[in-house]
């Protein structure tokens, strides 16, 4: 996943708002309260994020590749074990989970709702390259989908599960993805 | 519109044709004010954070645009699934708004969705005796993979239509139901 090069006076707003959505339980938060934890001028604010929807996006954008970032999968086998821990980790930072969750559903001017795709599709291209296109296709929707913070956030909320009973219910339908193609990888090992 | 409305559902009536030309986050309280006719205040009153007026205006087009058909077996489960894809394609700046609403904070006690508790019910029928984890585990991938959220995600981050979501929506279902063994299904 490509994060944009960030300033350090980009990266202290980031935080400073990412801290304030924790502390507050709302996005709901003014340039100068956000100026003020950051240690700047509210204008830097302004000057860098003209409006709060780009300070949202650029804050969940940071979110996703900071304190949620994956560690990275060398299979496509191995993206069970990647959104187990993911799960987790959206568990432990609830409000920040619900603001990557969000800003992915706003369509083409929100954030991008499939931001690890590419390498999902190398993963699998590499490893099972004999799909069609239509398989690939569900294969690579279907744990995108799963491999996200609406993971978390539906589980939780319209099934009232806790962090274990999410992140094996989100491994386990990972793995029924995967059950189809296992047996037609490429490799020998 | 001729019938009186209370003010809680005027607001979300405006809300709605405002979303018609504009996106969610550019409908100030002051514009919605403007168009209901009512004072600012009274909106905050009614809805005291963007977060609550969000969730109440998807609950209003859940209700009036996307209503779910009724279904009891995995057939009608997938068609009625199909249809709402269908019909999220026919309005998408209704459908983002629930499948952000869906993603925040609950703002309300809110209470799982209507689908949720029948595709539940569905599995208690299709597989009465499969054990209650497993039970679990597929309602809540069936219930993730017939989401709104399945739809935008795949809409914007694939670019599919309806019908190409559907099918991986099929996809997907299939995988699922394939991990339980054939003798909890009660019926084929």
């Amino acid at each position: 996943m490509t994060v944009p090069e960030l300033s350090g006076t980009q990266a202290a707003i980031l935080a400073a708002y990412a801290e304030l959505i924790e502390e507050l339980g709302s996005d709901d938060v003014s340039y100068r309260v956000i100026a003020r934890r950051a240690g700047i001028a509210e204008r830097t604010v302004f000057r860098n994020y003209p409006t709060r929807v780009d300070l949202l996006l650029a804050t969940a954008a940071w979110i996703e590749a900071t304190l949620f970032a994956r560690e990275e999968s060398h299979s496509i086998f191995d993206i069970p074990l990647a959104i187990r821990d993911a799960m987790n980790r959206y568990d432990e930072r609830p409000e920040l989970a619900h603001v990557v969750a969000e800003t992915a559903m706003r369509g083409v001017s929100g954030a991008a709702p499939s931001p690890d795709r590419a390498h999902l599709e190398r993963l699998l291209d590499a490893e099972v390259p004999s799909l069609d296109a239509a398989q690939r296709r569900a294969v690579i929707a279907a744990l995108s989908h799963l491999d996200s913070a609406g993971t978390w956030v539906t589980f939780r909320r319209e099934f009232g599960m806790d962090r274990r009973d999410i992140a094996d219910a989100a491994a386990w339908a990972a793995e029924a993805v995967l059950d189809n193609i296992r047996d037609r990888t490429s490799f020998r090992h | 519109m001729e019938e009186p409305v209370d003010t809680a559902t005027a607001i979300l009536a405006s809300a709605v044709v405002l979303l018609r030309e504009r996106m969610f986050d550019d409908i100030s309280y002051r514009a919605l004010a403007d168009e209901v006719g009512i004072s600012e205040r009274t909106i905050y009153r009614q809805y005291p954070t963007r977060a609550h007026l969000l969730a109440a205006l998807s609950n209003w087009i859940e209700q009036t645009r996307f209503p779910l058909p009724p279904f009891v077996t995995v057939s009608d489960f997938r068609a009625a699934v199909h249809e709402r894809f269908r019909a999220f394609d026919t309005l998408p700046a209704y459908a983002y708004v629930g499948a952000r609403a869906s993603a925040i904070s609950p703002t309300l006690n809110t209470e799982p969705a209507y689908i949720t508790r029948a595709i539940e019910a569905m599995l208690e029928v299709a597989a009465p005796t499969l054990n209650r984890r497993d039970q679990r585990r597929v309602a809540a991938s069936l219930r993730y993979f017939s989401s709104a959220m399945f739809w935008a995600r795949l809409r914007t981050g694939f670019d599919l239509d309806a019908d190409e979501i559907g099918e991986a929506f099929d996809r997907a279902v299939d995988t699922v139901l394939a991990k339980l063994p054939a003798a909890t299904w009660a019926e084929p």
